[in-house]
């Protein structure tokens, strides 16, 4: 009995230590950053203690509140479509062994472009709405989602794969017992990427095009030297980016307990 | 009622690769009766797993027949259980929901499938970890689940390709013990493809010994044993006269390497 308390206070230990030891390395780079401020004076529009950024913050919340709820529409969208045809291409690609060998080295191709210098093309082909901001994202996050979903759906065990066959499991049968629990850890760290790289796909289109949104409010911001704006506005944006990621780390655990259970 | 005959008549299998044709199997003909345990020994790389696949109908059979209870194999048969030399569970289940894969897979009756899982999984010496996923197994406890697995639908025809041979030797001679105790509980023709000759004696009724590729049956062997066989048989002299006789089939001495010296049994051979 005393040992299992004395484990069970070593792992709250453990756990307690998991969160303070980062928080405490964070919390000491702002106080250097503090006093690194006061010590050398310099400029606020070089750079702004973490004090002014926190007044500006707090000034600023209701109108980057308003923003951040543009580019959070708009990157949850992007995500959500990137998802669902990222995931469509890969069971396409992975359907047949021709459309694999006609399409995959041509995707893996496209990954390599550097996609983010094609903004300003999609604001020929599409305009200065949310809509061509939307689709440059999602052609930014599609890639990681598909080229992840592919390879997880190729890593399905053969041997069990044969084993299912010899049971006279129907293949609708193997791809839901089988093959999809086998992609499901690559899915996820595919969506994970995808879903910071649909933050970045917004933001810049935002720079770009936009007459809201985060990325307009950080060059509006820009253009009067505010740079303590730039840093709350900064700060909004990893809200937006670390929302997506947790509910994509919650769907991952609800859907491991699922095909656990 | 099935009867669970196994009769292969003149089967061949030609591997069609890129380049060449590999003949793996040549012309292979036998029979086995209901509820007999059917050893096959060969030389790695003989063409046994592909006997083994043909009866299970997963590989083409290129020329000859397979019939299974009376009907050619052209497919998977939902009531042939199937053991590879891996245990191959599902990573992500429990023992339990391993055990009941095929039965749910099939749509049976799944409140009898979880009595028949429970039975099987005692029998087995596997109670009380049920609960347990693979990776907290041992190798020998995976291939005791993979057991269950291929028993839970109540096979006529059960099919093993090596299940033992990944494991140690104490664990192996084990699971031989567990496999006759299960086995002759049960009436079931078992196809059991081994290297181990030991294995192929202690556990068989016939054993089917086989020639380097392309393979044949040279010799057809019925193992005199009465059952159930103790484990203390494998110390008899008869099962070591049996098991030297076949190690000569497998092994005949090379040109330019001296003979074995026959043991003196061997000779009344
Ligand atoms: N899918 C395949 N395509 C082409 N050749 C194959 C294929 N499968 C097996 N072979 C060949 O057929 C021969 C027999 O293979 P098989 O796996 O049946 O042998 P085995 O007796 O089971 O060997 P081992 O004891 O090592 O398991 C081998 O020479 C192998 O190279
Ligand atoms: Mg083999």
């Amino acid at each position: 009995m005393t040992t299992r308390t004395a484990t069970a206070a070593a792992e709250d230990r453990d756990a307690a230590l998991r969160v303070l030891l980062p928080a405490g390395v964070g919390i000491l780079v702002l106080c250097a950053w503090q006093a690194a401020t006061a010590i050398t004076g310099v400029p606020e529009v070089l750079l702004p203690s973490p004090a002014a950024i926190l007044s500006r913050l707090v000034a600023a919340a209701p109108d980057l509140l308003r923003h951040a709820l543009v580019t959070g529409g708009d990157v949850v969208l992007a995500f959500g479509i990137a998802a669902a045809s990222g995931i469509a291409i890969a069971l396409l690609i992975s359907a047949s062994a021709l459309l694999r060998e006609a399409l995959y080295p041509n995707l893996v191709l496209f990954q390599v472009i550097p996609k983010i210098a094609l903004a300003p093309l999609f604001v020929i082909w599409m305009g200065i709405g949310s809509p061509s901001r939307v689709t440059f994202a999602v052609f930014v996050s599609l890639f990681p989602v598909a080229i992840a979903c592919i390879e997880g759906l190729a890593r399905a065990d053969r041997q069990i794969l044969q084993l299912c066959r010899a049971i006279c499991a129907t293949p609708v049968q193997t791809f839901l017992a089988v093959r999809v629990p086998f992609t499901l850890p690559y899915l996820f760290s595919g969506l994970k990427v995808a879903s910071t790289m649909a933050v970045i796909g917004i933001v810049v289109g935002e720079f770009v095009t936009a007459r809201a949104g985060i990325g307009f409010f950080i060059l509006h911001a820009s253009s009067k030297a505010d740079t303590a704006g730039i840093f709350a506005a900064l700060f909004a944006l990893c809200l937006v980016g670390f929302a997506l990621y947790a509910v994509v780390v919650a769907a991952e655990a609800a859907a491991r307990r699922w095909w656990r259970g | 009622m099935t009867d669970g005959t196994i009769h292969a008549t003149h089967v061949r299998k030609i591997y069609e690769t890129r380049t060449d044709r590999i003949e793996a199997v040549a012309g292979v003909s036998f029979t086995a009766k209901k509820g007999e345990f059917i050893a096959i020994l060969g030389p790695s790389g003989c063409g046994k797993s592909t006997l083994l696949m043909m009866c299970a109908g997963l590989e083409t059979i290129t020329e000859g027949s397979i019939l299974l209870d009376g009907r050619p194999v052209t497919g998977p048969r939902p009531t042939t259980g199937i053991m590879f030399q891996d245990s191959t569970l599902l990573p992500w289940k429990t023992v339990l929901d391993n055990v009941l894969f095929p039965a749910k897979i099939q749509g049976r009756d799944m409140a009898k499938a979880r009595r028949h899982a429970q039975e099987l999984i005692e029998l087995v010496g596997l109670k009380g970890f049920e609960g347990k996923r693979p990776h907290e197994l041992s190798g020998g406890m995976r291939q005791r689940t993979a057991i269950c697995r291929a028993l839970v639908t109540d096979p006529d025809i059960l099919l093993m390709d090596e299940p033992f041979s990944a494991l140690d030797a104490i664990t192996r001679d084990e699971m031989n013990e567990a496999l006759l105790a299960i086995w002759e509980t049960q009436v079931k023709t078992a196809l059991f493809v081994t290297h181990s000759i030991r294995e192929a004696v202690f556990l068989a009724d016939r054993v089917l010994v086989m020639t380097r590729r392309p393979a044949r049956i040279v010799e057809d062997l019925a193992i005199p044993f009465a059952r159930p066989r103790p484990p203390g048989i494998q110390e008899s002299v008869e099962f070591n006269r049996i098991c030297g006789h076949l190690r000569g089939l497998i092994e005949p001495p090379r040109p330019g390497r001296a003979a074995p010296a026959p043991v003196p049994e061997m000779a009344a051979e």
